[in-house]
């Protein structure tokens, strides 16, 4: 459950009833392995966790994860999201305000950490926090006590606190940007998600699953992939990670005719993505490109592949290519012994 | 994080292990990556890779398909069933761009695939990416051992 501002809290009921769902981690790769060890670990103690990793990997999941093997499953798990509630409300949001702390304070509330109160508080895009709030999160951490905006007095809290960011907080700090001592605070059990493009071994195993999830939340007919199209998601870079894995797998069970999400059935960029590993689409960086050596590369590259689709059989490959064969030698001798701009071997 | 390669050609990035049957394709990739700051260890045969990873530490394995004897895919297959080289990541380089390999790669656990003509640009991305994962798993190593030595927490 994201609290998005504006709303209301959301209530304990839905809190309480999203916990005891199963939260299942999946992968194999031996970082993820890894990983999934130190969170059953880190469960049974109520050390502060720092969550890494780009959008999408997963870090809300492992949040929940840590939160449901813990002792304090069976009490609220709140996630904040820091950098989607306005700075201005976010310290009333997380620790409550007193009646009249500021305009339209008509009446006291709790704040979230109270609601989490004996449970698990979830700090997303930690990040995010203005400099003032940091000073106070800070406080939280080393007391163990919240002062809601406009009172006098301060609360005891028993909260445990995971927090997550998707920009590397080392760096923020160095930027002067977040403060060192809440890094080292919140860093005392710090874990990093890899993006999924970089443990590709668990990419099948997380397709089969949401094939599994969302087949199961459908009736009718069961969605299978084909092994070509497993291989192209295999293959792709996600940039959105698992999330955008998830999203893809939904919406091919929904539009799924036969049964099968085949290559064709994938969206274009997949694809174009898998064409584009084997003849790359030269990008404009700020650093700008050199044209001609890009074009020489481009056309390099549709040599050798052509070449390649005809072993060797330069008739066909200029064919193939709309040349005459003379072209082709003159462009291959030019090329010389596969030293092309770019290309090793 | 992925340093923009040939930053620091000076500082050694990774040792890469390159297995190839080609003389030729050994030599081109073991300077090229040399000059990028990569160390680079090579065997020319399936067999004689094994055999190096018995002495040497490397990050990445760089590991040719079409090998006689022993090829590629058989020598993933010995890795993934040693404890010890089990966690190496491996990126196949190949001239056959079937569909039946690269199926086959993916069952294996390969971490990337590869095909001939081998762009630097791309291959250096993707070594990155490895090695990059590979600083990840050595930074929870230090946290397993924080969860594990409750001595060494401070809260
Ligand atoms: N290893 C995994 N196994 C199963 N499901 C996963 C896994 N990793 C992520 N997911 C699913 O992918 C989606 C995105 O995960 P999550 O919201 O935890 O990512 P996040 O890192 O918090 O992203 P953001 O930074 O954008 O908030 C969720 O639906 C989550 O359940
Ligand atoms: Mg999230």
């Amino acid at each position: 459950m994201r609290l998005q501002w504006p709303g209301p809290p959301v209530s304990f009921l839905t809190h309480f009833w999203r916990a005891m769902e199963p939260f299942l981690v999946k992968g194999t790769h031996p970082v993820m392995e890894k990983i999934l060890n130190i969170c059953q670990r880190v469960a049974v103690t109520d050390s502060t966790v720092l969550v890494a990793g780009e959008s999408g990997t997963g870090k809300e999941l492992i949040a929940r994860f840590i939160h449901a093997h813990s002792r304090r499953s069976s009490n609220p798990f709140i996630a904040v999201n820091c950098g989607a509630i306005p700075p201005d409300l976010l310290e009333s949001e997380m620790f409550g305000h007193e009646r009249g702390a500021f305009t339209g304070a008509v009446g006291s509330r709790m704040g979230l950490f109270q609601l989490a109160n004996g449970g698990t508080i979830f700090l997303d895009e930690i990040g995010e926090m203005t400099a003032a709030l940091q000073v106070k999160l800070l406080r939280v951490l080393q007391e163990r006590e919240i002062r809601p905006v406009g009172a006098d007095r301060t609360i005891k809290v028993d909260v445990r606190v995971i927090a997550a960011s998707n920009r590397d907080l080392a760096t923020e700090v160095e930027k002067g940007r977040f403060r060192e001592d809440l890094f080292y605070r919140l860093q005392v059990i710090p874990i990093t998600v890899p993006p999924l493009r970089e443990r590709r071994s668990d990419i099948p195993i997380l397709v089969q699953h949401f094939l599994d999830k969302h087949n199961q939340q459908r009736p009718g007919q069961l969605v299978r992939i084909a092994e070509d199209a497993m291989v192209h998601l295999w293959e792709y870079d996600w940039p959105g990670n698992v999330r955008e894995l998830e999203n893809l797998i939904e919406r091919m069970v929904i539009l799924s005719e036969d049964g099968t999400i085949r290559v064709d059935s994938l969206p274009p960029n997949i694809r174009s993505f898998i064409s584009d590993k084997k003849i790359p689409r030269p990008t404009l960086t700020d650093e700008g490109i050199d044209l001609n050596q890009a074009v020489e590369e481009f056309e390099y590259r549709l040599i050798d592949e052509a070449l390649r689709r005809t072993k060797g059989n330069k008739q066909a490959a200029a064919r193939l290519l709309g040349l005459k064969r003379t072209t082709l030698v003159a462009k291959l001798r030019r090329k010389g012994t596969g030293s092309a701009q770019g290309y090793v071997i | 994080m992925n340093s923009a390669a040939g930053n620091n050609a000076a500082q050694a990035k990774g040792r890469i292990l390159v297995v190839d049957d080609d003389p030729n394709a050994v030599e081109i990739l073991s300077r090229m990556l040399g000059r990028e700051g990569y160390t680079c260890v090579s065997a020319s045969s399936g067999a004689s890779g094994l055999d190096a990873l018995k002495s040497e530490l490397v990050d990445v394995i760089l590991l040719d398909v079409m090998m006689p004897e022993m090829d590629g895919l058989e020598v993933c297959e010995r890795l993934r069933a040693d404890e010890k080289l089990r966690r190496i990541p491996v990126i196949l380089l190949t001239a056959k761009d079937d569909m039946e390999t690269r199926s086959r790669g993916m069952a294996l656990g390969v971490s990337e695939y590869l095909t001939k003509p081998i762009n630097r640009r791309e291959l250096f991305t993707r070594i990155d990416a490895q090695l990059h994962a590979r600083a990840i798993d050595r930074q929870l190593s230090k946290t397993a051992e924080a969860v594990a030595d409750p001595s060494k927490k401070s809260s």
